[in-house]
């Protein structure tokens, strides 16, 4: 929906795991959300992606139990992922990534700091 | 002076009447009746309790009374007709016009309007005739000010056929028709031009009424006039604040004092209405459509007259929350809080701009993107009127003419914010504190949804073009990028620039959502364009994102300013946007 990711405050307390990783592999795609109705051209139409099943080898856990393979649940959202696709990933207990762009939600120093900060 | 009766007996009874002021209803036309009809057969005592049994038609109540009446018996009702000072209802004034064998005039004919009869009830839509071929349009005028409508933005609900008829035309979604809404119509014919207005009141659709009329409180202004009243205007006036004929009851708070206004045709106040009172008054209003809420017993909401006192009332009504911060009881999940900050720190900038929790990144980037260019235009675009309020004058285009009007809006520093501090939505980067914030970006952001609607309907997505027409007055354009040449993009990237015309890019949306996960560009997202730079054979075209951060890397502090090869812009951008 081009919001900015929600603050990182918010999102931390729900991290079970943040985790620096790639995705291997993307095993199942989910369905194709209803189309949004939009002017050609629009921005911020809220129009979102498939849900997907992705494998993510793991390379640094920064919080959370270790780690070195996660199959995880990326929501429907306003971005979508590939295998190669890198970077920190908050993670729930269900399994489901955080952050509203996933890997593209928040700065290594942003989490770091978060972390630190984290009761 | 008395008027001059003969019947001396009518004479005596008439004057009882002018002494208590009460105007003469049908009984008492009956016993006008029975003081001239009576005769030696029957006496007038009689003779009223004869015209008054149950089951006797008027027809019978005449030609009873007309035996005994004398012809300067019927001068005398003549007189009280022509003469009288006791105000007549219309059905007793009928009554004796027909005793005295007048007819009753006919009411004149309905004007004729130009080209468009509306026919029948609305239990299936809407039905008529007008010319072959016409379209019939149409706007619902009693649900209208609820929204972001004028009562001209109508829609096409069908089609005259060959003979000029049409029928079973609905007006749907927010708009559909209710029994007793007043429903505003026109024809459109092939040649682009239209008929006069026709309004009708729904009717035949349900069993009663029980719609009332919608008033929109947000678009109700109101200032101490000085002299002990306060003016009360439209603060937006190409919009409704209820509809035409509805009456509205301000109530002050204060004083009690109740003073009624009938909603002109054009959905506002009339020209110079005031109200007894001062600033930091508050007013509650309730409304009726003549059937709906006739005692007024229901109000609709407080407006405060702003200044006076401090109070913990709102100055002027907020628009309401994007239906993501409500409960799933329909509640907001933030309140509110006053913000005290400068309006300007060191003027306008584009790094001012923050876009909030909120899916309207195309005016954010439109703003940052005048603010870049053309910083005079964000100065001129907000005012703050000394009194805890501010005024930003949006532009409107009259498409029958081309020509732009100002659409003045009025908001105060009430911003939704976060329990832990800072605004939810637009905000500055300046400070997050209520008392440092720069406020003009996250007004007029405020404002914006005002004259929209609300916060609800600008975050649905928009054109980052349509702010520039809206916040400058011009017209401005877009055009898609990938059916565009390299040099005809950068062209424009250049022209706009070096003319100090906004400009900005959005990004594609559906599908194409994974090319930019790990690029530090954002799908289905709008950007401004800050500037162009070229090294050696390279362009460069200058973004930024209105986040106020996030961008790919190598570009510096995390600040949303970064440059892209005119390559890859045209690879990830959609859409150009600019002032022509």
């Amino acid at each position: 929906m081009a919001k900015p990711p929600e603050p990182i405050e918010d999102v931390i307390p729900s991290a079970t795991w943040v985790v620096d990783a790639e995705v291997m592999e993307v095993l199942a795609t989910g369905p194709q959300p209803p189309k949004v109705d939009a002017k050609p051209g629009a921005t911020s139409t809220g129009q979102k992606t498939a849900s997907q099943t992705v494998k993510l080898k793991v390379k640094r856990v920064l919080h959370g139990e270790k780690v070195e393979e996660l199959v995880v649940e990326k929501p429907e959202a306003q971005y979508a992922l590939r295998a190669g696709n890198h970077g920190p990933f908050l993670i729930d207990a269900t399994k489901t990534i955080l952050g509203r762009y996933g890997p593209d939600s928040y700065s290594w120093e942003r989490i770091e700091k978060a972390l630190a900060s984290k009761p | 002076m008395p008027i001059s009766i003969n019947d001396r007996r009518l004479s005596t009874l008439y004057s009882t009447w002018e002494r208590s002021a009460q105007p003469i209803g049908k009984e008492q036309a009956l016993e006008i009746l029975a003081q001239v009809g009576d005769s030696s057969r029957w006496s007038a005592a009689k003779l009223a309790t004869e015209l008054k049994k149950p089951g006797m038609t008027t027809e019978q109540q005449i030609a009873l009374a007309a035996a005994g009446m004398s012809a300067n018996e019927k001068k005398d009702i003549a007189t009280i007709l022509d003469q009288g000072k006791v105000p007549l209802e219309p059905s007793a004034k009928a009554f004796l016009e027909q005793v005295i064998g007048r007819t009753t005039p006919t009411p004149p004919p309905p004007p004729a309007t130009n080209g468009l009869n509306v026919s029948g009830s609305q239990a299936n839509g809407l039905s008529g005739t007008t010319r072959a071929g016409a379209s019939i349009e149409a706007i619902n005028i009693t649900t209208a000010p609820g929204g972001r409508l004028h009562m001209e933005d109508t829609l096409v609900v069908g089609k005259a056929d060959a003979s000029g008829k049409f029928s079973m035309a609905q007006l749907t979604g927010d708009q559909a028709m209710r029994e007793g809404d007043l429903v505003r119509m026109r024809a459109r014919y092939a040649d682009g031009t239209t008929s006069d207005w026709v309004t009708v009141k729904a009717s035949g659709i349900e069993a009663k009424d029980t719609r009332n009329a919608v008033v929109a409180l947000f678009r109700i202004g109101m200032a101490d006039a000085g002299g002990g009243k306060v003016s009360v205007e439209n603060i937006n006036a190409s919009r409704q604040v209820s509809e035409p004929g509805a009456k509205l009851q301000f109530t002050n708070n204060r004083t009690g004092e109740k003073t009624q206004v009938t909603v002109t045709d054009l959905g506002g106040f009339p020209e110079g209405f005031k109200l007894n009172g001062k600033s930091g008054d508050s007013f509650s209003i309730a409304a009726s459509d003549g059937v709906n809420n006739t005692a007024f017993t229901q109000a609709v909401g407080n407006v405060t007259v702003p200044g006076g006192s401090p109070s913990t009332t709102d100055l002027i009504p907020d628009p309401a929350l994007h239906h993501d911060e409500l409960d799933s009881a329909g509640k907001p999940k933030f309140s509110k809080v006053n913000f005290t900050g400068p309006l300007f720190v060191d003027g306008g900038k584009a790094e001012d701009v923050q876009q909030g929790q909120i899916g309207d990144c195309y005016f954010p980037a439109a703003m940052a993107a005048i603010a870049k260019h053309n910083p005079d235009a964000i100065a001129n675009l907000i005012k703050d009127n000394g009194d805890g309020t501010y005024t930003v004058t949006f532009k409107q285009k009259d498409w029958a003419t081309g020509r732009f009007k100002d659409v003045p809006v009025k908001v105060d520093g009430d911003l939704y914010a976060r329990s832990y501090g800072g605004a939810l939505y637009g905000r500055s980067a300046n400070s997050s504190d209520p008392k440092k914030m720069e406020l003009w970006f996250p007004l007029v952001e405020k404002a914006y949804a005002q004259w929209k609607g609300s916060y609800d309907t600008i975050g649905a997505g928009g054109h980052v073009s349509d702010v520039f027409e809206d916040c400058l007055g011009a017209d401005a354009s877009s055009f898609s990028i990938n059916h565009s040449s390299p040099d005809k993009i950068w062209a424009q990237v250049t022209k706009n620039v070096d003319a100090k015309k906004p400009i900005g890019a959005g990004t594609y949306g559906e599908d194409q959502e994974a090319k930019y996960t790990n690029t530090g560009v954002y799908a289905n997202h709008a950007y401004s364009v800050m500037g162009y730079e070229t090294v050696g054979a390279e362009k460069f075209v200058i973004l930024r994102n209105p986040w106020g951060e996030s961008e790919p890397a190598g570009n510096g502090p995390n600040d949303g300013i970064f440059k892209l090869k005119l390559e890859d812009f045209t690879k990830l951008y959609q859409s150009l946007y600019f002032q022509d």
